[in-house]
């Protein structure tokens, strides 16, 4: 790792406080375990002249998870959600996609807020500058092309890996964001839609991986949260080339609830694979049917047309999407026996 | 609580360093106290594959306030290379850029900052030219040399045939062929490349503080680059994160700290970054291989033969030594009688290889093992019955003229086979899960340094002084590996001390005497039997002071380390009184000495077949055992069992470290490393993208020590650092086929390409 530059560091103790901080320095980044952003830093990805201290404000340390819902502030740890009887109790894809973060250290550092908004990534990308700069850089930065696909038109292909998007998104979750206009509440999946597309429907983009956040300039998540249907189980599973310290090749999560030898509800969400996290659209096509061949066609079917297989790791994208199936599958069946026995 | 430690020679013994690194005292180069005045360098590194250097210009920089010199390579027209026959490498590149990294122009500054901002300030023009990203393009009928002296980019092309091969292959019942792909790995070892070089203007004397395996070698090279005497040079090694065998040679770092403090007659600190320490690399080369063999149906190897393409990269480096070695090692492990071996080592665009542990055994031994574990299945033979028929029977030369002495490789083989219920267990495993198996070797010591003029092959002092204190004075550099704490514990054994009077020091050229360093595990060997020499000369001067004191003849004295006594009956002196007696003539300083045999030198069968003659080799059976999960291609390495003959284990806790640490080392190979390319630039430069596999991927590992008694090796001892890498890679790729009865010739297994592969068939079969 290179030597950091030189930038200063204020210390948040309250909403307003990173709300007046963003706006004495525009260039400023929130940091709170600083796992994502420090990297970039330290590889000139990113040169905030001023680092906004946001781990000891008490609103974003909120942790609550009972039968009813959960709310996760944006500066609990990854470790602390992973160790949570409630969140383990009732929301398991959540609690499990936490605990299966990169490795101990990082989760003791990372957050939720971390986490949902880490930066996309690509071999052409996460590369020192030294590096960025012997090809021309990258559509990310400010090169002209995107290394993955030259002929993209200005679509950035660099992919969204954090865990806990696609296990919250299964629990319907909403996402409490602040700014210098006030506070919002809108649906998790509308995070993923670049601000410059959010006049369109989710189900419309594909994500962008440069313009990769739905927030507005100076904004920033304070917590998210989720209702819990009753009867609705999750899990969380991912593909890694090494079992720890490691990006998802592909992650999914599965929400479903069953009626009887049916599904009354499938929810099944994607990470590794995309410029945003992917919900599976199309999957209530299932509800009234059991998890038969049929079933796991259809599903595959919505996989293939959803999930992309650009190559922005060393692993091919083909892999990652046929390997996505493969655990959708595979969290199905197992949720969908254990839904029997609930 | 401070009774004396006994030498513990075969015993359990912790590393006598180890207190000092796990509570973090321990000081590494990047850690060395920096005193105000300390220059920080930085470099300018290329941004091409391969172009004519126009110009480099580094005006800005040099006046940009704080810069306090830069250098380009006009400063230097040294070459520098660790094979006489191959420096081909400037410490900045001059006239010629080669590979995507190399260094071009360096700057030292008042602070990392100011260095920093002077390297964005440097330009460089070019005359971009064909760069060769594989073997195969540089090898090219019409490619451009990469270096002039090197027509068609063949650093070198080795062949010989010992025998008869066509005829051996006409008497075998089976004859397969099969060709083997491995990428090129990096060692990525923890501490990144740095060095701390003072420069004493008034003495014109340099102090270079680096962070190597070989500090002789760099004393050698930097005296020749700077065209300073070795007297006006002081070598010393810190403590050392790890090297396996990136460190072997001199690399440009320390070189180009050198240069920038005898430029700024002051003291300059380098310290690269992890990308850097992967572009200086100097890692395993990518290897293509085609490995023939004639098979009888008792078991019998009737011949080999091997031909072997490495992309060497963009200088010399080791390479002729790698490419020779991967030949010679075909010998040694089993009984071959004819054999054939065709090497080459291509120069590319790409950073210079080097010397990765298993130093040129391991590919060939991948391909070698995986196609003979085919060949077995194809003629209904037990692996373990196919090496059990091809067995040398030592003492014994092999047909390359390698000299082995000591043989356990059959008992390593019972051992696994024992261990692992290899016979109760093999094809009875449910589907999914396999076993497999394979064996390797390793030498105990390069027998002929890599330089001339290195003999004897070691020299170790031990010095005895009025404090009563043992001190070991030995040029061995401690890389982590334990051999400070086996030179302790050899001088223990023999005057019968525990450890805590014996102290060894080491790492300083100013205090000890040459050593070549640790590389193709010599220093158990070599430093072990030159350390034995010494302390058995100090013994016979303390038992011949204490006969004095007793008034007796020599003969009937009995030393009993802290005791010294004629007879059972005598009271005896202590060993502070026999040390009294023995420093009346003042402090004692005996010099122990190594020279490995004439008989261990190689052969001259062809040119380069010196290398891979060794004083004994070390042997490797392993037993691994996977699960594949068919649906996503990812495999479970579950349990590894592995036998290594390392002669006499004189500490049992490190052997078995090593073995471990060779299985971790090889399952990063075969699993999941590799460096990859981008139009010459290294895809995986960093600790995430290279996948080194963490603890959690870490199977059981079962280690056996076979003790085969070398009669040359220091207490029977031979080396145990390297031997087990290479057979894990087959016995791994062995198992998954025993496992899904696929069989991998390129690696690294990922789970992308173990499931394409299972796909492959699947569209086959339907």
């Amino acid at each position: 790792m290179d030597v950091l530059p030189n930038f200063s560091v204020t210390h948040a103790a309250s909403i307003d406080d990173i709300v007046r901080a963003r706006a004495a320095a525009p260039d400023s980044r929130l940091i709170a375990g600083g796992t994502d952003l420090m990297v970039n830093i330290r590889r000139g990805i990113v040169a905030p002249s001023v680092l906004i201290d946001v781990s000891q404000v008490a609103e974003l340390r909120t942790i609550r998870a009972d039968a009813d819902a959960i709310e996760l502030g944006a500066a609990v740890t990854l470790a602390e959600v992973a160790a949570h009887p409630g969140v383990q109790q009732h929301f398991a894809s959540v609690a499990e996609a936490a605990g299966s973060i990169a490795g101990p250290t990082h989760r003791n550092m990372g957050t939720v807020g971390g986490n949902l908004c880490l930066d996309t990534r690509c071999i052409f990308y996460n590369q020192s500058e030294w590096w960025r700069g012997a090809i021309n850089h990258c559509l990310k930065t400010t090169g002209a092309i995107c290394h993955v696909a030259p002929k993209s038109r200005g679509v950035c292909f660099a992919t969204f890996s954090g865990d806990l998007a696609p296990a919250l998104l299964v629990h319907g979750a909403e996402v409490e964001v602040g700014g210098p206009a006030g506070r919002r509440i809108f649906p998790l999946e509308r995070l993923y839609i670049g601000h410059a597309r959010q006049d369109r429907p989710f189900s419309e983009t594909l994500g962008d991986g440069k313009s990769y956040l739905g927030l507005r300039p100076r904004e920033f998540v304070i917590a998210v949260r989720a209702g819990r249907t009753p009867g609705l189980i999750s899990g969380y599973d991912k593909i890694r080339i090494r079992r720890s310290i490691e990006y998802p090749v592909a992650g999914v999560a599965v929400a479903l609830r069953r009626d009887g030898p049916a599904f009354a509800d499938l929810r099944i969400a994607f990470t590794g694979t995309n410029p945003r996290p992917v919900l599976l659209a199309g999957t209530e096509t299932l509800r009234g049917r059991s998890f038969d061949e049929e079933s796991r066609d259809r599903l595959e079917a919505l996989v293939r047309d959803q999930v992309m297989s650009m190559k922005t790791t060393f692993t091919p994208g083909h892999y990652r999407r046929r390997v996505a199936s493969v655990l959708a599958r595979r969290s199905v069946a197992r949720l969908f026996e254990r839904g029997e026995s609930d | 609580m401070n009774a004396p430690l006994e030498s513990g020679i075969g015993g359990y013994v912790p590393m006598v360093d180890g207190p000092e690194k796990v509570s973090g005292r321990a000081r590494y180069t990047a850690d060395l106290a920096v005193r105000p005045g300390t220059l920080v360098a930085r470099l300018y590194r290329s941004p091409y594959a391969h172009a004519e250097i126009l110009e480099v210009d580094v005006s800005q920089a040099t006046r940009l306030p704080g810069v306090r010199a830069v250098i380009t390579g006009a400063d230097c027209d040294r070459t520098f290379g660790v094979l006489p026959i191959a420096r081909s490498e400037h410490p900045l590149a001059r006239g010629k850029v080669r590979y995507r990294g190399e260094p071009v122009a360096a700057v030292a500054a008042v602070d990392d900052a100011t260095a920093k901002a002077a390297i964005a300030l440097i330009r460089m023009k070019v005359r971009e030219l064909p760069a060769y990203f594989s073997a195969a393009e540089a090898l090219a009928p019409d490619a451009l040399p990469i270096h002039e002296r090197k027509r068609g980019n063949i650093e070198r092309e080795v062949r010989f045939e010992i025998g008869d091969v066509a005829q051996a292959f006409a008497e075998a019942d089976l004859v397969q062929e099969g060709t083997y792909h491995c990428p090129e790995v990096c060692q990525n070892q923890m501490e990144m490349h740095a060095a701390l070089v003072d420069y004493d203007a008034e003495a014109d004397r340099l102090t270079v503080h680096a962070t190597t395996q070989t500090p002789h070698y760099i004393h050698l090279m930097m005296a020749h680059v700077l065209e300073l005497p070795m007297s006006k040079i002081r070598v010393i090694k810190p403590h050392v994160g790890g090297g396996f065998g990136a460190r072997t040679e001199t690399l440009n770092v320390e070189l180009i700290a050198a240069l920038l403090a005898r430029k700024t007659r002051g003291r300059v600190r380098l310290v690269v970054t992890r990308e850097e320490t992967f572009l200086t690399h100097r890692g395993r080369p990518e290897s293509h291989i085609r490995v023939k063999i004639g098979l009888r149906r008792d078991g019998r190897i009737t011949g080999v033969e091997c031909d072997c393409i490495q992309r060497g990269g963009a200088h010399s480096g080791y390479g002729i030594v790698t490419i020779l070695y991967a030949g010679s090692l075909l010998y040694g492990l089993y009984d071959l009688k004819h054999v054939n071996y065709h090497g080459v080592r291509a120069l590319t665009n790409t950073p210079p290889c080097g010397a990765f542990r298993g130093h040129g055994t391991v590919n060939v031994r991948f391909a070698f093992e995986s196609l003979l574990d085919r060949m077995a299945e194809q003629l209904g033979l037990d692996p373990l019955s196919v090496r059990r028929a091809n067995l040398l029977v030592p003492p014994t030369f092999t047909d390359n003229d390698l000299m082995v002495n000591s043989y356990g490789l059959p008992e390593c083989i019972d051992w696994v086979e024992r261990r692992s219920g290899w016979r109760e267990r093999r094809g009875r495993l449910p589907r999914g899960q396999g076993l497999g198996f394979a064996c390797s070797h390793y030498v105990s010591g390069a027998s002929k340094a890599v330089n001339p003029g290195s003999e004897p092959n070691a020299t170790v002092k031990v010095r005895l002084d009025h404090d009563g204190s043992v001190a070991v004075l030995s040029g061995a550099a401690e890389i982590g590996q334990g051999s400070t704490t086996v030179i302790a514990q050899t001088v223990a054994e023999v005057l019968g001390l525990g450890l805590d009077r014996v102290h060894v020091i080491s790492g300083d050229s100013d205090l000890v005497p040459t050593d070549n360093g640790s590389y193709s595990s010599r220093v158990t060997f070599q430093v072990g039997n030159a350390a034995l020499d010494a302390a058995r000369q100090l013994k016979t001067i303390l038992l011949n002071a204490a006969a004095r004191r007793l008034e007796t003849r020599v003969e009937n004295v009995e030393c009993l380390g802290e005791h010294y006594r004629a007879g059972a009956q005598d009271t005896g002196l202590s060993f502070d009184e026999v040390a009294a007696e023995a420093l009346r003539g003042g402090t004692i300083v005996v010099t122990g000495t190594y020279t490995t045999i004439p008989e261990s030198h190689g052969g001259k069968k062809y040119l380069g077949a010196a290398i891979g003659g060794t004083m004994a080799f070390s042997y490797s059976a392993q037993v691994v055992q996977v699960s594949v999960d068919e649906d996503t291609g990812v495999v479970n390495v579950e349990k590894v069992w592995v036998a290594h003959d390392c002669g006499k284990a004189l500490n049992r806790l490190t052997v078995e470290g090593q073995v471990q640490g060779s299985v971790w080392m090889g399952m990063g190979q075969a699993m999941s490393e590799e460096m990859g390319y981008h139009e010459g630039l290294m895809v995986a430069a960093n600790m995430l993208d290279y996948r080194v596999p963490t603890i959690f991927d870490s199977p059981d590992i079962e280690v056996g020590i076979v003790e085969s008694n070398d009669p040359h090796g220091p207490f029977g001892a031979k080396e145990a650092g390297e031997g087990s890498l290479a057979a894990l890679l087959p016995a791994l790729a062995n198992a998954v086929h025993d496992a899904i009865g696929i069989r991998f010739d390129a690696l690294p297994m990922t789970p992308d390409r173990i499931l394409a592969a299972i796909e492959k068939r699947r569209r086959g079969h339907a």
